[in-house]
């Protein structure tokens, strides 16, 4: 385990050697949180409540959800894998005595641990700043179940990453497959069209897939709503760590004969 | 007692061909079309350990696709391997541990960390305790003469000095075999003499088995006592690297230049001229015979001179055309040459 926690280490250091990138990650948290408190203080300056949520309410799940999903940064991951797939330099990966995945598990932790700091620190002052009242809900049991579908959601999108990105041993260029990944994001998490504009059986549907509980889901909970799906969130979530885990070994064992090594 | 042993090893790459221009492209779009290519073919290969072996070829020889199946980074399409009692593809974390693999092209450190912040993360990849590890970060530091380079971010260290950070990263956990590929190229004369005097270091004082690939005759010649060719995936010669050059390098290059414009030279008779400017002359000539070029030189007053050992390519070239001659006579039938 040591040798992970070393990994994450020097990914928090590689983060801090550029410090403009630090300071401009700052700026963009504080101009978010700036930009949802205008825009959201003048849709409530002639009401009360949108879609039963306070203004507080509301800029709390936008705080949290916008935290979560920027800590979400394990689409890197697989285009790293595949580029040094195809230029040979995941050979490097090769000779280590380390599990790849959790290599880059811990990378995505070093450097998600580095951005969380930063962010958390932003949030906090803006937080501060604009006396937000944070809404945050209640029960213990529902927050840590919040907790871990948000730790067991980055987790799965590391493995999804890291198994679009050894898909490029069997297909070389895993552009297409990145983009139904972005755009079945998109969707399940109602970027594209508001969930509320889908019929409930479809609805439904996508809660059987696991972006759904990635950031959205967590985000409710953390600000005190949909307490009801915590347990069967996590159950389905947890499901998916497990296929997709199986679904690794499988194509790593399959096609990893194909690796050449070659490029540089 | 052999720490790699290969039998018939042989490893045939698969790769897409398609014709020229856009319909070639189209056509691949829907028709796929490969070839087979054999890098390695049938290759017998044993290293004692304790022993530093070098691997000679030219380009696309097989040299680097032996070293990926001998560290497990890809397995072979047929024949044995075994490397320390492992086979090496199974990619075992107690295999990996045991050896260390250098490759001039492909870094293992941090960029924009320094080189102490990738030698920590080393430490804790290979389960070094910290005594250990500073034991054997003083030792190098003091061998590499690097003391003021740990603390210095990676991208601004000269290759030289990168490549001596590499060998650092790579020999901590004191492998029992070091595979190098190709560690001094790019580097200018200094450098390479400096890393060859490390390599030889480590060979003789920890007992590393190393097994060097290089396309210079300098690094084979002054550290490998003995030596494997390859060409075209096979092996073609496997002894004594002392032999090697007296058997088959046969010819010096030697290079002139003048402060004057020289029009004609007058050449001995087995001197071959194979560049020519009126300042500058190469010519090529049997060894034994340039002592006797240089004296017959002197009368042009040469402003410099340099006698260069022949390129690689044409001693494997050399090697690789009586081999194949001594096959074709046994194949007929004949016992002995």
């Amino acid at each position: 385990m040591k040798k992970y926690k070393e990994i994450a280490r020097i990914y928090i250091k590689s983060q801090l050697a550029w410090r403009a990138d630090v300071l401009f990650n700052m700026l963009f948290t504080v101009a978010k949180i700036l930009f949802a408190w205008l825009l959201w203080g003048m849709i409530f300056r002639e009401r009360n409540m949108v879609a039963g949520f306070t203004f507080h309410g509301m800029l709390s799940y936008y705080i949290v959800s916008s935290f979560l999903s920027q800590l979400e940064m394990a689409r890197g991951i697989s285009g790293e894998v595949s580029a040094r797939i195809r230029n040979g330099t995941f050979s490097n990966y090769m000779v280590m005595p380390v599990s790849i995945e959790w290599y880059f598990a811990a990378m995505e932790v070093g450097v998600v641990l580095f951005y969380l700091s930063f962010d958390l620190l932003a949030a906090a002052v803006w937080v501060f700043v604009f006396r937000i009242r944070f809404v945050f809900g209640r029960s213990p049991e529902i927050l840590l179940c919040a907790a871990v579908m948000a730790v067991m959601g980055l987790f799965f999108m590391v493995q999804l990453n890291y198994f679009l990105g050894i898909l490029t041993l069997k297909f070389e260029d895993i552009g297409t497959f990145l983009m139904i990944k972005d755009n079945l994001v998109s969707l399940v998490t109602g970027t594209i069209v508001p969930l509320v504009l889908f019929p409930e059986s479809v609805v439904r549907v996508m809660r059987l897939l696991p972006f759904y509980y990635v950031t959205y889901l967590p985000s409710m909970l953390f600000t005190g709503r949909c307490g009801e799906e915590a347990v069967r969130g996590l159950a389905v979530l947890g499901t998916w760590c497990i296929l997709m885990q199986g679904m690794i070994a499988v194509t790593w064992r399959k096609y990893r004969k194909k690796y050449d090594g070659v490029g540089i | 007692m052999n720490i790699i042993e290969t039998k018939n090893l042989s490893k045939t790459y698969r790769r897409v061909v398609k014709q020229e221009g856009l319909g070639g492209s189209i056509k691949s779009l829907f028709k796929r079309e490969y070839e087979e290519k054999k890098a390695v073919e049938g290759m017998d290969f044993a290293v004692r350990e304790g022993e530093f072996a070098g691997l000679i070829g030219p380009n696309g020889a097989g040299k680097t696709t032996l070293i990926k199946m001998l560290t497990g980074i890809i397995g072979p399409t047929s024949g044995e391997i075994e490397v320390m009692g492992y086979y090496p593809n199974d990619l075992k974390n107690e295999f990996k541990r045991q050896y260390a693999i250098v490759m001039g092209q492909k870094s293992q450190l941090f960029f924009e960390l320094t080189a102490n912040d990738t030698l920590r993360l080393f430490k804790e990849i290979y389960g070094l305790e910290e005594r250990e590890f500073r034991e054997a970060r003083a030792y190098f530091t003091e061998l590499f003469g690097v003391e003021k380079l740990l603390d210095v971010q990676v991208r601004t260290l000269s290759l030289g000095e990168r490549m001596k950070m590499e060998l650092m990263a790579a020999l901590l956990h004191n492998p029992r075999i070091l595979f190098l590929d190709e560690p001094t190229i790019g580097l200018d004369a200094v450098a390479s003499r400096q890393i060859r005097r490390f390599l030889r270091e480590i060979n003789r004082e920890r007992g590393t088995t190393i097994l060097l690939t290089s396309h210079y005759m300098e690094d084979i010649r002054s550290l490998c006592g003995r030596s494997v060719v390859i060409n075209h995936g096979h092996k073609i010669y496997d002894g004594g690297t002392e032999e090697l050059f007296e058997k088959y390098q046969r010819d010096r290059q030697v290079t002139l230049s003048f402060d004057r414009a020289v029009e004609r030279l007058e050449l001995p008779g087995n001197a071959v001229m194979t560049e020519e400017t009126p300042y500058r002359k190469v010519i090529r000539i049997p060894r034994e015979e340039s002592g006797m070029l240089l004296q017959k030189m002197m009368k042009y007053a040469p402003r410099d001179v340099v006698v260069e050992e022949e390129e690689i390519g044409r001693v494997v070239e050399r090697i690789y055309g009586e081999e194949c001659g001594r096959k074709l006579w046994r194949d007929e039938g004949h016992e002995k040459i």
